[in-house]
């Protein structure tokens, strides 16, 4: 019996063109709009090249000379130098081709044309630059025994503050952040088919239910075998979307994709989970009850950030109890936590709270949809 | 009983202050093509609901083949096939899948499931629509896939809830001819409806309701005997002075007399001859008169006396 049900529960549910469209074009196409919006944003302002930047000395300076030279000569320089003359230098400047000018003289002196992150980061490094020199000139001057203890202990402040640490091979910009949350949300989609179980397991929502009630399946088994169906259904469609967002739009996910998959499988058996929960609950008709779950799955990927990115904060500031019991965050939080933290130890504790609550649901509804008789058909 | 099939005693279903079930009883015996006839709100339904165990009730007990039904009957519902009002189909599948998927339900043999089948789509006469999906097919013959899924597995008793509505005529003919060969084939059935012409040619029970009652119950002719009315006479005619109406009413067996928009018609209680005396009067006083017809007693004149009032709108 339980085998015969799935077996058309998968048939019907693969041929529901409703749910197709909901659980894979439109990630598809959603998918494709972030890759275009963001991902040329990301290229201009996440992805960091040198800043050029024209330098004049108007007395030599060999300490500065030192250090632009070692700066230069790094893996990813953050400074493309150009020695030049005042009059070259304000042409380069005017021209757009350098940010700003430092002038190398007794002190160090910045000009630029605009305001923006670059040319702040200029004014950081010339003030940093000429704090330091003064710290170890003074240093020289009153104790030079203990010039060179104060020059070291500069250097290693500085590589230690500069020092970029990989806890993994990982991505953790903003911009990816989109991508989990789409995930999460093709996820908490499965809530379509939930309550679909529901509607068709119980007498007083459709002809369907009714009449299914009449046969002599028990409903436990039919209700088991509609939310396996729907589990393989929805593990199929996350299966996809990932592989779609890692190989298609080659978003990074790092070297753990792997782990993406049982992330995105459970979080999809959450989404129907909640569809089945949120369906058995509400007395209100098929209509009313597909309208209630998705208005719910969309406000809780609102809160998680798909919408708006800071949202997340927000919530976590004002509300951190809700991230916790939030699928969507949930979700999304799984695959943060993936790419972010070297050690397993978020991740485990997020997919740990993803099944509990997923259990929870479905005992709640199952308690819910067992009921035999109804007060009206 | 040994034959009865279906037992209801003094079944009470309220819905807030709206009492649906009025203390119905019903049994339905072996064999037997039983009619729930009513109009809309009387029940019907609500009853077919209460005895399939889908709805609570507030008082009462109900029996199928001679044990209680309750929710997990599950080896009555086995005997059980239901042709639900409202179409009951996958619309994703087939109608070959839509009919294994329902006879699965019933029978797990899958070689006799696919005779089963087949046996179906062929009583329905689906045999040229087996690939297609439900949306494609018209509504008679829709109403014909809903009751291929209820009957496939071969029931003993089966329960059709309106299986007629907005079905056309060929389609009704052949839903009420196939419900007439399943209980030839052995299957006790109850069928409720409120087209009386459906109740009358096809039922060899029918109780009628009203208001959640059970306000008369028989065979038709049985039903027809309970009231006053054993013919109806029409007359055409173009004018009638009130003396000879009033001859005409006091004629022997006629209790009933109304002269409207050129129309002479007569109700009679028993008697015989009762044309030819009228016309007879007819003659004395020298009129014509157009065209003239009896009618025997329908089941809506049986519902009319009883209750006083029409069993179906006009519309219907």
């Amino acid at each position: 019996m339980f085998l015969h049900i799935l077996k058309y529960e998968l048939k019907n549910g693969l041929r529901t063109k409703d749910l197709m469209i909901w659980l894979i074009l439109f990630p598809i196409a959603l998918g494709i709009c972030f890759k275009i919006a963001f991902g040329s944003i990301y290229d201009k302002t996440e992805k960091f090249s040198s800043i050029p930047v024209a330098i004049v000395e108007e007395n030599e300076n060999e300490a500065f000379r030192q250090v632009i030279n070692s700066i230069e000569s790094s893996e990813e320089p953050f400074l493309k130098a150009s020695f030049v003359t005042r009059e070259k230098a304000e042409k380069l400047l005017d021209d757009g081709e350098v940010e700003g000018i430092i002038f190398s003289g007794d002190e160090l002196s910045l000009t630029v044309k605009e305001k923006g992150l670059r040319e702040t980061m200029l004014k950081f490094f010339t003030e940093q630059f000429t704090v330091r020199e003064r710290i170890i000139s003074d240093a020289i001057k009153t104790s030079p025994e203990k010039a060179q203890e104060v020059i070291a202990a500069l250097t290693e402040n500085t590589e230690s503050s500069c020092r970029d640490i990989p806890v993994t091979q990982g991505n953790p910009d903003l911009y990816i952040q989109y991508f989990y949350n789409l995930i999460a949300m093709v996820a908490l989609f499965g809530c379509n088919t939930g309550v679909h179980i529901t509607i068709q397991n119980q007498a007083d929502l459709s002809a369907l239910g009714a009449r299914n009630n009449c046969s002599p399946a028990h409903k436990s088994v039919s209700i088991l075998a509609c939310l396996a169906g729907s589990f393989i259904m929805q593990t199929f469609c996350m299966i996809l979307c990932v592989s779609f967002v890692a190989f298609i739009l080659k978003v990074d996910f790092g070297d753990r994709l792997l782990l993406v998959y049982p992330a995105a499988i459970l979080g999809g058996i959450l989404g129907v989970s909640f569809g089945f929960f949120v369906g058995s609950l509400a007395r209100v008709g098929e209509k009313a009850k597909t309208a209630i779950v998705t208005s719910a799955a969309m406000l809780m990927c609102f809160c998680s950030g798909l919408m708006m990115a800071n949202m997340k904060l927000f919530i976590a500031e004002k509300m951190p109890w809700f991230n916790n019991i939030n699928p969507a965050a949930l979700i999304s939080d799984c695959f943060y936590c993936l790419n972010i933290y070297e050690d397993y130890g978020r991740f485990i504790s997020k997919l740990i709270n993803i099944a509990v609550i997923t259990v929870i649901f479905i005992f709640l509804g199952f308690i819910s949809s067992r009921r035999k008789k109804y007060a009206s058909v | 009983m040994e034959n009865t099939v279906v037992r209801i005693k003094d079944l009470v279903k309220r819905y807030g202050d709206l009492i649906a079930l009025d203390h119905f009883e019903l049994e339905i015996k072996d064999g037997e093509i039983f009619g729930l006839l009513g109009p809309n709100g009387s029940g019907k339904t609500t009853t077919i609901n209460c005895l399939l165990s889908l709805l609570s009730f507030d008082k009462g007990d109900i029996e199928i083949f001679g044990k209680k039904m309750t929710p997990v009957s599950y080896d009555i519902k086995k005997e059980i096939g239901v042709i639900m009002q409202n179409v009951a189909v996958f619309d994703e599948l087939t109608v070959y899948e839509n009919i294994d998927y329902f006879c699965g339900l019933y029978i797990s043999d899958k070689a006799k499931r696919r005779q089963y089948v087949e046996e179906a789509i062929k009583f329905v006469g689906l045999e040229d629509f087996r690939k297609f999906y439900p949306k494609k097919l018209s509504g008679g013959l829709l109403r014909r896939l809903n009751i291929a899924c209820g009957i496939a597995h071969k029931p003993k008793l089966i329960i059709l809830d309106e299986p007629t509505v907005a079905v056309d005529p060929q389609s009704r003919n052949r839903i009420l001819e196939g419900i007439q060969e399943l209980n030839r084939n052995g299957a006790t059935v109850i069928y409720t409806s409120h087209y009386m012409e459906e109740v009358e040619q096809i039922c060899t029970r029918i109780a009628i309701m009203d208001k959640g009652r059970k306000v008369a119950e028989g065979t038709k002719d049985e039903l027809k005997r309970m009231i006053k009315n054993t013919e109806t006479i029409t007359i055409e005619i173009l004018e009638l002075p009130g003396k000879v109406l009033g001859e005409v009413a006091g004629l022997p067996h006629i209790y009933d007399a109304d002269y409207v928009d050129g129309r002479l018609v007569l109700s009679c209680s028993g008697g015989k001859h009762n044309l030819t005396r009228v016309l007879d009067v007819l003659h004395k006083h020298e009129l014509g008169f157009g065209r003239v017809y009896t009618e025997l007693p329908t089941l809506n004149d049986v519902f009319l006396e009883i209750t006083g009032k029409a069993l179906r709108d006009k519309e219907d």
